[in-house]
Parts: structure tokens; C-alpha cells; sequence
């Protein structure tokens, strides 16, 4: 498979939206039915404003489900899918590549490595196994994961650490864009970014509760706005839905919010095609709230927001997989579950 | 107030004339002695050694350490300065005075020398603590009518945390947070809290010296005797507390109190820099950054979830037989 270059990309995108849009029995014209895409940043890339989360979907029933749900996705106008080296040891890699046979390159693929302070090397061996499982020769965008340690910055930019392989990745052409993840704490993406690497990308949570409480969207994501960076939310409903399942907000409000934010994408699990379906639903045609809307949620959420207590990938261990904490020395999830 | 010393230094209870032994006796661990007669003998060798200072709370163990520690202290409670702390996590002044009732029952006196907001833990405990009806009331009013005579709020989560709790503008006696090597440069009480404190008078009472379960020193990262020395030695700390479960490790700590030089600063900063690699995630802080450390009572009180594998959640569920209500579990005054 030859690499995409950006016009070929662009123009297969274009292709792809307006076939997308009659297979929907829609005019070919941006209607009210079809999933808005938004420039990726400064990569020439237009991404649909909802993005396939990896980890969900290696908890779908099995393989054809996977399949199917991924096939459903991009005949929606769903072209960017998310994952990452370490979901459910390689199955949401291998899912995934199975599934993106023959369409790899409609769509703008991204994983993550879990080097977790790790060099170089462990680096550029993951990606291998990732390209691998993916098969692909490619990815668009490789994302360093789980910056949550407050060393991390210092680990990740070490000589001889993981941000040389992002660097020598791009050289040899395997990666086309690179960024980093976390869900921890601002200020970790804040030390992360001053740091003055060249990074395209950046992932971080964003939702209606983040708004008031150790707040991604106050302090992070007006500076990766001005660095001309992609951003992709995600933990749109708190990671499980604790949000929806407790918090009382509509699956509706939480991922509307995070989607009228200035973000390229809002990345969401769905490991079913009924969780799909409703996605689906809400990003088609969808139009951004306006400024009173977004308060309304926002104030409905703020008390509960202020512990942090449907943010828990923020205030507990419960997001932080064993890869990580492995390197880090910290029990595994088994021992101390959050 | 003093007793035989056992050499032991003592030292001014914030701006009171209150002599407080430096090694403080933890309460938490001395529900995990092996039976109420260990815990019996621990808190009379405690005595005996030199310590004078006695930690408690309302939620360890569900009620057992104050029970234990209550009869422990059965006509030796003049000779010592007691703690306890409420757990309301935000909730109600009302709930807190029950609270206080029960834990006076317990501890078989008719007033606490410290009664303490227990687990300060979440950004907005201190909203809650101020609110009208809410705990702050509850410390005024036990003080008022004599049944407390200090009051003070701890926490182990985030020296940000105890700073909105001191810009209440309530007026605490005492605050405690842990004290060791590791928070020298992570998440620092040592750098942020304590001067504040020390600012406005207050007794600093340290506690986690070895980190809440040892682990640094299971690891090899430093031994029992540098890690309480180098609590005890933080300029302006009042006492260091510390859990023994077993007659051995209160000897160990007695040993080392009884013997005690501060250490100087190069010797706690050299200390801190031998550690600084492994305290730059938290990974021996692990109240600092997980829910380990933060009871159920804390967790329910703000709907975070519980570890069913938590000792203290165990015991929660047998004494309430899985009802589904594990609180409030008062009962009546006896």
C-alpha cells in the first residue's frame, strides 16, 4: 500500500463525503444530515467532528460485530479512528486493521505508544507491532498515551526518550503527524507543551463537567487553539458514561457540548452498534451550541463537577491502565482499582 | 500535663503552653493489633515511653479503635493529649455533634483535647465545611460548650486542598498532612502548608513518615529511622504521628524518638534528593494520587466509588449485614 500523499487524501476525503452523503439518499450538498468534518489542525486534514475510540471497541461481542460497527462508521461519514498500542493487549489494533482492510485509506488512523518513560527504541518497536496489527505501512497520526505521571514531560523528552522516536518516525515516513494524550491533569499538558516540540496533535477531556473542575478547556485547550495544534477531545460522557449514568446529563447534551468546543474531534466509545447508532444520530447535522446553551450545561453540572467525582480519570487511579503503572511502579489495577 | 518522660522531646502546642510529645501514637493502626489486650499494652508502653500525644477517628475500624484506645486509657486519661477526628465529608453540622457523642462515648471521656475534620481530601470540601449548617458550626458549638478544646482539620490529597481550607477564614487550631521525605518535592505540605501555618500559630501535626504503609521502606528507598527523622525534624512541626500495630514496631519508633536529633537541613535535603526520582510520580505517595488512602465513609459522602477489597469496606459491609445502607450508622447514646 503506497502512502496517501495530502492531495490524493483530500481528494479521496471529498469523494468520500459526497458519496457518503447520497448513500444517505441526501443531496450531494452539505445537508443537515450529514457528519460536519473540521480541518485537523494545521495538517491539511479534514476529520469528522466524531472519532471511533479504540479501547471501546475491543469490548465489542467479538471480531464481526467490530467489523460491522466499523463499516457502519465510515459509510456515515466517520473518518477518523482512534487507538493505541496497549487496548485490550493489541485486539483493538488487530480489530481494527481487519476491519479497515481495503479502506485504509479513507480514513485518518491514529494510535498511540505506551512507552511510559521507556526509550526510544521501545518506541519504534511498538510501532512496528502496531503498523502490524493495523496493517498498514502507515499511520496518520501516532500519539505518545497516557501522559499522567507528573514526571512523564521529563521521561518523555530525556535523551534518548520517546519523543525521538515520534521525531525519527516522521523521517522515515511512517508516522505523518504526531501528538500526545493524557487525562490527568492540565498542568501535565501545560509542561508538556512548553517544552517547544513540534507536536500536531494533542488529545485531552473535554465535557460539560471538565468545564468547572481541574479544567482542560480553561487552561489547555486555549493554548493548543493558538499553537494551531488538531485537539481531540474525548471522555466526552466521563470515560464509562458516568456522567450520563449518574450525573443526570443526556448522552445528547454531553457529547453536544464537547463537540461545540473549538476542537477538531470529539473522540467516543462505542462498543455496540446501539452506542454507535446514537452517536451517529447526534453528530449528523449537527450545529454547535451557542454560548447561552453552554453555560446552561455547564451551570447544571457545576456542582457535582466540583469533587471530580464523574471525572475520575482525573481524581482516581480507575483510568490509568497497567502498562503505565507498571513503569511506574504503582500497583496494577487488580490491587488498586482506583 | 507531664508525666514521666522517657526522653521524648516535647514541644509547645501551637502558641499554648500545651507540652505535646513529638512521636504522636496513630490511631488507625491500633485497630490492626492482634487483640484488644495488645492494644491495651501498646498504649501503656506508649505512655510509659515518653508519648503523650493519642490520634483517633471517628471512622477507623468502624468505632473499634476509639473503643480500644477508651478502655486503654481508662484512668490515664489526664496524662494524655487526645485526638479525634469527625467524619461528615461535607455533610451536616448534626450529623458531626453525633458523631462527636459517639466518639466521646467511645473514648469513655467527657471532652477531646483536638476534635478534627477528618480526610480533607476533595476540592470542595472546604465550600462544604463553611457552608451555613455545615461542620465549621459543629466546631464552634462542641468548643463552646467545653467538649473539645482544640479544633484542626487533616488531609493527605493536596496541599491546595488545605490552603482553601486555612482561606475560610475559620479559625483552626491545629491542621495535619503528611510529612515526609517524598512530599519534600511533590505535591510539598512541607513547602506550601506548613509555613502558612506556622504563620498563623497553628500546632502542625505531621503524619504518613513512612508514607501510610511503609512501602518506601519495604522497597529499600530509605529505613523506619531516616524517614521519622527527617518528619520529625520539619522546621516548624509540632508532632510526627505514626501507626504501631505491634509491640516491636512501637519500640523501634520509641527508640528512635527517644533518641532523637533533628536532622540539619543539608542531611533532610540530601535525604529528598536520594529520593527525588521515585517521588516525582507519587508512587509512594499514593494518597496523593489515587483513592487508597480515602475511606468509604469520604468516598460515599461524595459518590466516588468503593474498593471492595478495601479492608475498611469489608468491615463496612459485615456490621451492616449488606443492608445497602452502610450510613449513617449511629447509635444511640449508651
Amino acid at each position: 500500500m503506497s502512502r496517501v500523499t495530502r492531495r490524493e487524501f483530500l481528494g479521496q476525503a471529498i469523494a468520500d463525503s459526497g458519496s457518503m452523503a447520497m448513500a444517505q439518499q441526501n443531496t450531494q450538498q452539505n445537508t443537515s444530515s450529514d457528519i460536519p468534518r473540521r480541518p485537523l489542525g494545521k495538517t491539511g486534514l479534514q476529520a469528522s467532528i466524531i472519532g471511533m475510540g479504540g479501547y471501546h471497541l475491543g469490548s465489542a461481542d467479538d471480531l464481526s460485530t467490530a467489523k460491522r460497527m466499523v463499516d457502519e462508521a465510515i459509510d456515515a461519514g466517520v473518518n477518523f479512528f482512534d487507538n493505541a498500542w496497549d487496548y485490550h493487549q493489541g485486539r483493538s489494533e488487530e480489530w481494527l486493521g481487519a476491519a479497515l482492510k481495503g479502506k485504509r485509506d479513507k480514513v485518518i488512523l491514529m494510535t498511540k505508544v505506551c512507552t511510559h518513560g521507556r526509550t526510544k527504541d521501545v518506541g519504534m518497536k511498538m510501532l512496528e507491532e502496531s503498523l502490524r496489527r493495523l496493517q498498514t505501512d502507515h499511520l496518520d497520526v501516532w500519539q505518545i498515551h497516557e501522559v499522567i505521571y507528573y514526571n512523564d514531560p521529563d521521561l518523555i523528552f530525556a535523551p534518548n526518550g520517546v519523543a525521538e522516536a515520534l521525531d525519527q518516525a516522521k523521517r522515515e515516513g511512517k508516522v505523518r503527524f504526531v501528538g500526545f494524550t493524557g487525562h490527568k491533569d492540565p498542568q501535565i499538558h501545560l509542561r508538556m507543551l512548553r517544552h517547544g516540540f513540534a507536536f500536531d496533535t494533542v488529545q485531552m477531556p473535554l465535557n460539560a463537567f471538565d468545564a468547572s473542575f481541574r479544567s482542560f478547556e480553561q487552561n489547555v485547550l486555549p493554548e493548543a487553539n493558538r499553537l494551531g495544534m488538531a485537539v481531540f477531545g474525548m471522555k466526552s460522557l466521563g470515560g464509562s458514561g458516568e456522567m450520563v449514568r449518574k450525573g443526570g446529563i443526556k448522552v445528547e447534551d454531553g457529547l453536544r457540548y464537547a463537540m461545540s468546543l473549538p476542537v477538531s474531534l470529539t473522540i467516543s466509545g462505542m462498543d455496540s452498534p446501539e452506542v454507535l447508532h446514537q452517536n451517529l444520530s447526534i453528530a449528523r447535522g449537527f450545529k454547535p451550541l451557542n454560548d447561552q446553551e453552554m453555560h446552561a450545561i455547564r451551570d447544571r453540572c457545576r456542582f457535582e463537577a466540583s469533587d471530580g467525582r464523574y471525572e475520575l480519570f482525573k481524581t482516581t487511579k480507575k483510568y490509568d491502565s497497567d502498562e503505565g503503572r507498571k513503569m511506574h511502579d504503582f500497583p496494577p489495577v487488580a490491587q488498586l482499582p482506583a | 500535663m507531664q508525666p514521666a518522660n522517657g526522653g521524648i522531646p516535647r514541644r509547645s502546642f501551637g502558641r499554648t503552653s500545651l507540652q505535646i510529645s513529638a512521636l504522636g501514637f496513630g490511631g488507625h493502626h491500633l485497630g490492626d493489633a492482634e487483640d484488644q489486650p495488645t492494644a491495651t499494652r501498646l498504649v501503656h508502653e506508649a505512655i510509659d515511653g515518653g508519648i503523650n500525644f493519642f490520634d483517633n477517628c471517628w471512622e477507623y475500624h468502624r468505632g473499634k479503635t476509639e473503643d480500644w484506645m477508651g478502655s486503654a486509657l481508662r484512668g490515664k486519661r489526664n496524662q494524655v493529649f487526645l485526638m479525634t477526628k469527625v467524619c461528615t465529608h461535607g455533610r451536616d453540622k448534626d450529623l458531626a455533634l453525633r458523631m462527636l457523642e459517639q466518639s466521646l462515648n467511645r473514648l469513655q471521656t467527657d471532652h477531646l483535647d483536638l476534635w478534627q475534620i477528618h480526610g480533607v481530601s476533595f476540592e470542595n470540601d472546604a465550600d462544604l465545611f463553611i457552608r451555613p449548617n455545615g461542620a465549621a458550626e459543629a466546631l464552634e458549638q462542641a468548643k463552646k460548650q467545653g467538649k473539645v478544646r482544640f479544633v484542626g482539620f487533616t488531609g493527605h490529597k493536596d496541599p491546595a486542598v488545605h490552603l482553601k481550607m486555612l482561606n475560610t477564614g475559620f479559625h483552626f487550631d491545629a491542621l495535619q498532612m503528611p510529612l515526609n521525605p517524598f512530599d519534600g518535592s511533590f505535591f510539598s505540605f512541607q513547602q506550601q502548608v506548613v509555613p502558612e501555618a506556622q504563620r498563623r500559630g497553628m500546632a502542625v501535626l505531621g503524619m504518613k513518615p513512612l508514607c501510610g504503609a511503609g512501602d518506601p521502606v519495604k522497597k529499600g528507598a530509605l529505613t523506619p529511622e531516616e524517614a521519622l527523622r527527617y518528619a520529625m525534624s520539619v522546621p516548624g512541626v509540632t508532632v510526627t504521628i505514626t501507626g504501631m500495630d505491634k509491640p516491636d514496631v512501637l519500640r523501634q519508633n520509641l527508640r528512635i524518638a527517644q533518641n532523637f536529633a533533628p536532622m540539619q537541613r543539608e542531611e533532610m535535603k540530601a535525604l529528598e534528593n536520594r529520593v527525588r526520582s521515585v517521588a516525582a510520580d507519587g508512587r509512594f505517595e499514593l494518597y496523593k494520587v489515587s483513592l487508597k488512602y480515602d475511606n468509604p465513609e469520604a468516598r460515599l459522602a461524595h459518590e466516588f466509588p468503593l474498593d471492595m477489597q478495601q479492608k475498611e469496606v469489608k468491615e463496612m459491609m459485615r456490621s451492616t449485614e449488606n443492608t445497602g445502607h452502610p450510613y449513617p450508622q449511629l447509635e444511640k447514646a449508651k
